[in-house]
């Protein structure tokens, strides 16, 4: 039977279908080809990771020896817990703290109508221009007076995160002019406050928005570099992960913790990814539909 | 809030007994002169420091055991350190960046010295320990810790230079001191000759090779006034020749940090376990080789270097006397010797380095064969290492001798317009020379009065000691005993003052004035 089949088709050329079936494949090979450049670096750290024959840079991907070695060390030798911990904390507290800042600051532009808003939100639009290390050496200074450096950087850090955050409200504010404002003169008509407005309209039906502002917030700790290495001036326990391990790319560390730098790195990656696996659907509407109007 | 108030009464009431302790010690046991036990009594208390070491792992744990060691040696002295590992190389700047929140004792890397003497962040030693710190430790190391004859810190390593680790199945013991062997053996063996010739530290062992040499000066507050260098000559134009030959070899790569497919690799002692990891029953370690450039043959020079331990200036005497001992402490053989028996650093302590155990280590073996070619670090411009490693990239993109001289031409204008002299500091006059503790580097300023006559400091001279007296800190207008003529020396030793009556031209005589109190 099939053979039977297969031979008509060629005899009549390609139909519809298997023309399709046809560009598909090759669609998918393609995709399928980026899919692995694009996860190879990613594939090749958790390798790393568990290759025990040596702790230096290898011309080779797949390990010699497989083994655990380099996590063990990587919690027995090193504070890497403690900059897991202090990075976790400062992620979470400023996914709440931002949170509130920019869904306040969102709802206030998109909704309320006072005198100098247009004004106020030239000024953000163009004080969000300069990059925020500008301030850098200022911040260091005062929080230094303020005993926020050092141990105490997680604190500052997080201060330094959540600051100037309701600037940021572009996104959201774009979302919520998307609601319907007849909704809201409902529910006032009906004896609402602003705030239960706020609280009873908009954000049941801002989910989206919520999550990626919520997403954003919590990543951000995980990245930052030079803030973070600034303000915790080298004392271990006021460092996030990227500077606690970037200690281990020195010129006398290499050679002997690079295993381990990818162990951490797999760590690392465990809850932003597993953050993202759950929240991904939300994260899609939430970027697209604050685009629909700025 | 509530924490730090709590620690503030603990501080001020630990503060209190530390007075009562050395209220009461004195009398007691006044006999033993041990500068140990004396020292000990005097300054009993309980003392929270700070501490920078370097990131190498162990290096903070073994600091603790250390510093454990030195209260037992020290009964009534309490430290309670607080060690971070913070990298050498940059140490320094970090320092600088915030002295007040800097800790007390740090670990940097020799080229750091002037910036922190600058920013005053360095503690010198007293007389006497500047004197046993002289004497214990190797005089290349002592003038690393030093700026114009003053001892700010303390040696701690003499190891800071690289040499050549290489694969012994592919290159036999004498190809090994030829550099095109190696270029060739690698280039067949498909492996990699791995040297940062992009970093001005390797570059210029490649000048130093050809007879070049970069000699900057500085003056007593640690500001660099002039430089002598030599890099844009024939000799200079040799080194980029032989540069060429090796960066554009296949086999040639920059990166001297990691050992893939390494056959040669320039590196240092931080290296040494990776090293034998790498290669194994074929490890070899030896010096630098040789090139050949117009059929002359030069053996490449390189650096020495050392690493220094630094103490902050403190407003409590008896914290600052504490941590002075407890440095001397740490940089003195017994420590010096443990840090080479975990991490293979090389002592600075003579009587370290004279030790069975650092004789026998390879690598140590091969950086003293280098030793040769080395020339010490001295103090540079932190300008230079970024001027002088863009010869190594020009080196590789050159495609003609003229390249390579264009090179060096805007080599020597990048470095001519670090000193943008004001008229005041080119019209100045200064002793130099191989006195007070100097060598040829610092100008010691003379004052003009009456007009024409310029007269020093008071300085303590030796016998045998040389100098000049030069203006604007170049040679352009120097007179010894007589213009641009040979070095004065000191017939006997005291202390004087230099004057010199010049006509403003080439005429003019410099004088030794004694003075007695």
């Amino acid at each position: 039977m099939k053979k039977t089949n297969d031979t008509t088709i060629h005899k009549t050329g390609l139909g519809a279908r298997a023309s399709r079936r046809l560009s598909n494949t090759v669609i998918y090979i393609i995709l399928i080809l980026i899919t692995c450049i694009w996860l190879f670096p990613f594939f090749g750290i958790v390798l790393e990771s568990f290759r025990v024959e040596t702790t230096q840079q290898v011309p080779y991907l797949f390990p010699k020896e497989f083994g655990l070695d380099n996590y063990i060390r990587l919690f027995k030798e090193t504070d890497f817990l403690k900059w897991f911990g202090n990075t976790a904390v400062m992620g979470i507290a400023t996914a709440v703290l931002q949170t509130v800042f920019i869904l306040s600051m969102s709802y206030v532009l998109s909704r309320l109508r006072f005198k100098g808003r247009k004004g106020l939100m030239n000024f953000m639009l163009i004080l969000g221009m300069f990059p925020g290390f500008l301030t850098l050496i200022l911040i260091y200074k005062v929080f230094s007076e303020l005993g926020l450096t050092n141990e105490m950087a997680p604190v500052g850090l997080i201060i330094v995160y959540c600051a100037s955050s309701g600037m940021g409200y572009y996104v959201s504010k774009g979302f919520f002019d998307t609601i319907p404002k007849s909704l809201d003169e409902a529910a006032r008509v009906d004896g609402a406050t602003r705030w239960q407005v706020f609280y009873k309209v908009i954000m049941p039906l801002s989910k989206p928005i919520i999550i990626y502002t919520v997403l954003m917030g919590f990543m951000a700790p995980w990245g930052d570099f030079m803030m973070a290495n600034y303000i915790a001036h080298q004392t271990s326990d006021g460092m996030n992960v990227a500077v606690g391990m970037f200690e281990w790319l020195s010129r006398t560390n290499l050679n002997t913790h690079y295993t381990m730098f990818c162990a951490a790195g797999v760590i690392v990656a465990i809850p932003v990814v597993t953050v993202f696996l759950f929240l991904q659907k939300y994260y899609v509407e939430g970027v697209t539909g604050g685009a629909v109007k700025g | 809030m509530k924490m730090s108030k709590i620690l503030s009464l603990v501080l001020a009431a630990l503060m209190l007994v530390a007075c009562f302790a050395s209220c009461t010690t004195p009398d007691a046991g006044n006999e033993d002169t041990t500068a140990g036990s004396d020292a000990s009594a005097e300054l009993a208390g309980t003392y929270d420091i700070t501490m920078w070491v370097s990131e190498k792992e162990g290096v903070a744990t073994l600091t603790q055991k250390q510093i454990e060691a030195f209260m037992a040696a020290n009964p009534g002295i309490v430290i309670n350190a607080k060690i971070e590992g913070v990298t050498e190389a940059d140490a320094g700047s970090l320092v600088v960046a915030d002295v007040a929140t800097a800790p007390d004792i740090y670990c940097f890397a020799q080229d750091q010295l002037a910036r922190l003497v600058q920013a005053a962040a360095l503690a010198a030693p007293g007389k006497n320990a500047a004197e046993n710190i002289k004497n214990a430790n190797d005089a290349g190391s002592v003038a690393a810790g030093s700026v114009a004859g003053t001892l700010y810190a303390y040696p701690m390593t003499s190891d800071n230079g690289y040499y050549m680790y290489y694969n012994t199945s592919i290159i036999s013991e004498e190809d090994a001191e030829s550099m095109e062997k190696l270029i060739a053996a690698c280039e067949a063996n498909n492996l990699k000759f791995r040297y940062a010739l992009e970093n001005a530290w390797y570059t210029a062992s490649f000048f130093f090779a050809t007879g070049c040499h970069s000699n900057w000066s500085m003056d007593t507050e640690g500001n660099f006034t002039s430089v002598d260098d030599t890099f844009n000559s024939a000799e200079g134009l040799a080194a980029m020749k032989g540069m060429q030959k090796l960066a554009q070899s296949s086999c040639y790569d920059s990166n001297a940090d990691i050992f893939t497919d390494a056959g040669v690799i320039i590196t240092g002692i931080w290296n040494a376990e990776a090293a034998e990891e790498h290669f194994g029953a074929n490890f070899g370690a030896t010096d630098l080789p040789s090139f050949e450039v117009d059929g002359k043959s030069y053996h490449l020079g390189s650096y020495t270097g050392n690493k220094l331990m630094g103490v902050k200036p403190q407003t409590d005497a008896k914290k600052a006397a504490v941590l002075s001992l407890l440095a001397q402490y740490l940089t003195g053989e017994e420590c010096q010797l443990e840090r080479y028996e975990q991490f293979q650093w090389g002592p600075s302590n003579k009587a370290a380095q004279a030790s069975e155990a650092v004789q026998a280590n390879p690598s140590l073996a091969a950086l003293a064969k280098q030793g040769e070619f080395g020339v010490p670090q001295g103090q540079i411009h932190g300008s230079w290492w970024d001027i002088a490693k863009v010869l190594g990239a020009d080196a590789k993109a050159a495609t003609s001798d003229a390249d390579l001289q264009t090179a060096l031409d805007e080599y020597k204008t990048t470095i001519d317009g670090l000193f943008q002299m004001t008229d005041e500091q080119k019209n100045a006059w200064g002793v130099i020379g191989n006195i007070c503790d100097t060598n040829w580097d610092t100008d010691f300023p003379m004052t003009e009065e009456p007009a024409g006559t310029y007269t020093s400091d008071v300085l303590e001279l030796k016998a045998g000691q040389e100098f000049k007296v030069r203006q604007g800190a170049s040679w352009e207008v120097n007179f010894g005993v007589e213009f641009n003529g040979a070095n004065i020396v000191v017939e006997k030793d005291g202390k004087y003052k230099v004057q010199l009556v010049w006509d403003g031209a080439q005429g003019g005589t410099v004088t030794l004035i004694e003075v007695t109190e």
